[in-house]
């Protein structure tokens, strides 16, 4: 039981990552420094609980804002850059986050323990939910409460007149642009947004694991986060759920094959998108799901 | 003050000739861009792949050095195959970005199989070169870096000429520029996939063999780590330019070598990233790319 919670957990917050990729991917852009975002979320709201003795949610709505505010400062200088470039500034900004937090030291001795981010230890002893004694089903709830909420916003968001600029971004900038679209505020906006969420993610995961150091937030996070909304497919908001959903539950039952796990995990990447390059839910599926939902609608009316 | 002039002409030698390593890199993913139009993330596990597949002779055979250095090659050559056959060959048209997973499916495949392999332990490659410096009046040079530098020059010669001299390079050229035209002129585009994989994987695996000599133990986790310093000299150099992948090879090169000497260690890598925000704000066409990405 404890272990299907452990696992549900992990691909909750990995759900609000693929989500943050999701964001800045539907206007066109490619990020793989996510997780530069989640790490500063993890680290500024397991600072504010375990140092400053913030409550937990004020403390994750920091984490969140120093995510969004990051997100803000990195959108303008990616601006000048697209496609794969873009990926590569990102992938370049996550490093130098991870690089950051590799080299800070923050400790305080707090009831015995040292705490706080302590360089390449780690920042450990985030224990403020196990304190007060939540369980870890409670926290579960949490986790998934958030997941919900970021994916409701994100569907409203592309029924809105913004989504529709989003996707006219993604399609042709410079006749976004002809349009009257301000693409810089469409763009520097989807990349706070995408910091807001992956400094959720962050702040949710550093409470349920306790611990986060720099190894976490490694190349492997970057690529998985970006796998998830391009393996479950660009055309809707249940891609990156459902890509984080398949990988990680795939990777779990894959358990089973011990040290064969990782091999066989990266070759079903590679099959996945060799049969489905356009991801799970691609937009071929989408018209026809919609096509269905717009014929059985004919039929209940001509009954 | 003379001393500081030293210290950093010093490393300016240390960095020129360690960068020469990053700009075969770079000019690896250049010739898989150039002839392909795609990024192949993989290349950095092919390269560790070849020099780990280089240990085979060498630790259950005891072979010498120079079949190392030809298994190397070749199994570099034999995993850029593979590469190819699994990540582009069967990707349909128009997908810009599944071969961009496919290639990160693969770096995943190819670093836990050597970490299946070699159950995560460091393995040690032996130095050729020993670790006596030269002394080059009052400065060092490490016989190691000298060649990977020298090397390096070789290898920028040797393609100078294949690409502006024979009909391979014309061929090649011609599908960098238009694959439909050359295809209708009678050039096999697959055939020049084929040959741009071999062409770059063996550039990988003779620069893998040499700056794995210069680390002294060998993990797995090089993999990731020369992808991204190929894309790192690409993005600066401007993605498609051979020439800009060398200055930008060699400039990486010397900027982190300062920056590990005056900084420390850890700075290497920031300092390496901050050069590529650098150039992306500043000059995002790279080096010597074309303008207007």
């Amino acid at each position: 039981m404890e272990y299907y919670v452990a696992v549900l957990s992990i691909i909750g917050i990995h759900m609000l990552l693929g989500l943050s990729v999701y964001l800045v991917a539907i206007t066109g852009q490619l990020s793989f420094g996510q997780q530069g975002f989640y790490a500063i979320g993890a680290y500024f709201a397991g600072m504010c609980t375990a140092l400053w003795g913030i409550p937990l949610f004020p403390a994750i709505l920091v984490g969140m804002a120093a995510a969004g505010v990051m997100g803000f400062l990195v959108g303008f200088p990616c601006l000048r850059v697209k496609g794969l470039y873009l990926g590569i500034a990102t992938l370049g900004f996550g490093e130098i986050v991870r690089l950051v937090f590799l080299n800070i030291k923050y400790t305080k001795m707090i009831g015995g323990k040292l705490v706080g981010p302590n360089g390449a230890e780690g920042f450990r002893h985030v224990s403020y939910i196990y304190d007060r004694g939540m369980t870890q089903v409670q926290y579960l709830g949490i986790i998934y409460a958030a997941v919900l909420v970021v994916a409701i916003l994100i569907f409203l968001l592309e029924r809105s007149k913004l989504g529709v600029k989003f996707r006219a971004v993604e399609e042709d900038e410079m006749a976004a642009a002809m349009a009257g679209i301000n693409v810089t505020a469409v763009k520097v906006f989807a990349f706070t947004m995408g910091g807001f969420v992956a400094g959720l993610g962050g702040a949710l995961f550093v409470h349920y694991s306790t611990y986060i150091d720099h190894e976490i937030v490694a190349l492997p996070l970057a690529f998985s986060s970006a796998i998830y909304p391009l393996l479950g497919g660009l055309g809707s908001v249940w891609g990156p759920i459902l890509g984080a959903a398949v990988l990680i539950f795939l990777t779990e039952s894959l358990r089973v094959l011990h040290e064969f796990r990782m091999i066989i995990y990266g070759a079903l990447i590679i099959l996945m998108m060799t049969f489905r390059p356009r991801g799970l839910i691609d937009e071929a599926f989408l018209r026809r799901l919609r096509g269905l939902r717009r014929r059985r609608a004919a039929a209940s009316a001509a009954t | 003050m003379t001393d500081l002039l030293l210290d950093v002409t010093q490393q300016l030698i240390n960095g020129l000739m360690y960068g020469a390593f990053y700009a075969i890199i770079g000019i690896g993913f250049t010739l898989f861009f150039g002839v392909m139009k795609k990024f192949n993330l993989a290349y950095g596990p092919t390269i560790m792949a070849g020099i780990y597949l280089g240990l085979i002779p060498l630790y259950l055979f005891k072979m010498p050095m120079w079949v190392v250095f030809l298994t190397c090659v070749a199994g570099a050559i034999v995993i850029g195959f593979i590469v190819e056959l699994a990540c582009f060959r069967f990707i349909r048209k128009g997908h810009e970005l599944a071969p961009l997973i496919t290639t990160i499916g693969m770096l995943i495949l190819i670093q836990e199989t050597v970490v299946t392999i070699t159950h995560a332990l460091p393995y040690e490659y032996p130095n050729i070169f020993g670790d006596e410096s030269l002394d080059l009046g009052p400065f060092l040079v490490r016989p190691d870096y000298l060649a990977i530098f020298i090397t390096g020059v070789g290898f920028v010669a040797l393609l100078y000429l294949l690409v502006n001299r024979t009909r391979f390079g014309r061929a090649m050229r011609a599908v960098a520029e238009n694959p439909a035209a050359a295809q209708l002129l009678g050039v096999s585009v697959k055939r020049m996939n084929m040959l741009t994989f071999t062409l770059s994987s063996a550039l990988g695996g003779v620069s893998g063999f040499l700056v794995a000599m210069t680390f002294g133990a060998l993990q797995p986790g090089i993999a990731g780590w020369m992808t991204i310093k190929g894309l790192v000299v690409i993005v600066i150099g401007g993605v498609g330019s051979i020439p800009g992948a060398i200055l930008a090879g060699l400039l990486l090169g010397v900027v982190e070598f300062q920056a590990m000497w005056f900084l420390g260690f850890t700075y290497r890598d920031i300092l390496a990233f901050l050069l590529l925000f650098a150039f992306l704000v500043l000059r995002p066409s790279g080096l010597m790319g074309k303008p207007a990405v």
